[in-house]
């Protein structure tokens, strides 16, 4: 009698841990509702640091724009920046390319892949009226 | 006596059900506690509705930010209902400008700009909050570049004559109109009150109050307002006794931006827009011009 109450309790238990297993990690797995920016999904975070380079684009305010992107949790940002640009050009992503460029440069990280997109205009000499 | 194996009775040879349901609820207690208190998922691929208060707020931010640069409505929109799913994304954004300011984060010409760049997300829209007309957008300013003239050739100057220099004329006293008094005081004024109310019955009005260093109205001082670069009007306080002695007013065009301003300004002048607001009056909903007040008062030296 004890050992088929002990054998049907053990069955019991590993045929519940396999319930609340799939349960606990695939049905219904723990859902964050307070997390950072630094978490989100990295289609989510280069959104944002789009968003922050348009926003660039109008105030010009560079320092404002690298703030924002802190929260991003990047150990480089000025790395993070470059390699989006120049993944955004590779991907011929152009909505992003003009903004993300323009932030690229601000923080000095234009390299010559970019050169054609900058909307900055290049500074030309003006020649001396010739008599 | 010898029992045979195969003689036990079936319910001693299958299983217990109380002892099998007391197993798989025990089993399953122990690995919920385990897979969301001790290893649950690894915390990745969060989307923007997850987001904590202060991180949400920073989205909303980008999302204005775009927009300004952008204007692509239904991108802002888009990215807005991310963050808060079926629930009303503008009051959202109110609410984040207004934080803002209350919680004293409007210190920089970048702070400015963001509430700038909220408000001109979710005003046009229809919502409101404590932030509207906090820091308008100033009008543009045109600069008239001198036209250069062709170069003139030179002249000498005139000789010498003995003819006596006319007399300067004197001031004639003037009867029957009361010249407002033009001249700014020593100390200039300051602006001392910017407020937005919505009133249908007094709509898209701007209510200008100047007052002197003890806080009376001071009559006659020449206020000046500006729109779209270049249209200007100018008035006077005080033409209105009936409501203050230092009281003027001037009705707005829907959708364009003014500049007030008074002789001896110190500070930048300041700039209101005239966008729809709404209020409810007998319990409905109405439309109407935001209406602003602006009070500027002497400095006290």
């Amino acid at each position: 009698m004890t050992k088929r109450y002990i054998g049907s309790l053990l069955v019991g238990v590993l045929v519940g841990i396999a319930i609340g297993v799939y349960i606990g990690w695939e049905q219904f797995p723990v859902e964050y509702t307070n997390s950072s920016i630094a978490a989100l999904a990295p289609r989510y975070q280069e959104e944002y640091t789009v968003m922050v380079a348009e926003g660039y684009q109008v105030d010009r305010d560079v320092n404002g724009a690298l703030t924002r992107l802190q929260p991003l949790g990047k150990a480089n940002v000025f790395d993070y920046i470059q390699d989006l640009t120049e993944r955004y050009i590779s991907q011929s992503n152009v909505p992003a390319i003009s903004p993300m460029v323009a932030l690229a440069e601000a923080v000095g990280r234009l390299t010559p892949i970019m050169e054609v997109y900058r909307t900055t205009p290049v500074p030309t000499s003006v020649p001396f009226p010739t008599q | 006596m010898i029992m045979d194996p195969d003689d036990r009775q079936p319910a001693e040879r299958g299983l217990s059900w109380w002892a099998l349901l007391l197993g798989v609820a025990f089993g399953i207690a122990v690995a919920l506690v385990y897979t969301w208190e001790i290893d649950p998922v690894i915390e990745r691929n969060t989307a923007p509705w997850q987001l904590s208060a202060a991180d949400r707020e920073d989205y909303v931010i980008a999302v204005a930010l775009s927009y300004t640069a952008n204007q692509d409505l239904a991108l802002a929109f888009d990215r807005l209902r991310a963050l808060r799913p079926d629930q009303d994304v503008w009051s959202l954004v109110a609410d984040v400008a207004c934080n803002r300011i209350k919680t004293g984060q409007v210190v920089t010409n970048s702070d400015i700009r963001v509430i700038r760049a909220l408000e001109g997300l979710y005003r046009p829209q229809g919502a409101s909050g404590c932030a509207d007309g906090q820091y308008p957008t100033p009008a543009p300013v045109t600069l008239n570049a001198p036209v250069p003239s062709a170069t003139p050739s030179p002249t000498l100057p005139p000789p010498l004559t003995k003819t006596p220099t006319p007399p300067v004329p004197t001031d004639i006293p003037q009867t029957g109109e009361i010249i407002p008094t033009r001249t700014p005081p020593a100390g200039g004024y300051v602006l001392s009150r910017l407020e937005s109310f919505c009133n249908p019955a007094a709509e898209g009005m701007i209510e200008i109050r100047v007052y002197d260093r003890l806080g009376q109205g001071v009559p006659g001082v020449q206020v000046s307002v500006t729109w779209s670069g270049n249209e200007r009007d100018s008035f006077f306080t005080g033409l209105k006794p009936e409501r203050e002695a230092g009281y003027a007013d001037f009705r707005m065009t829907e959708g364009r931006t003014y500049t007030v301003m008074v002789p001896g300004l110190t500070g930048d002048p300041r700039s209101v827009e005239a966008v729809p607001c709404e209020v409810t009056v007998d319990g409905e909903r109405v439309t109407a011009l935001t209406s602003y007040r602006i009070n500027f008062t002497q400095r006290s030296n």
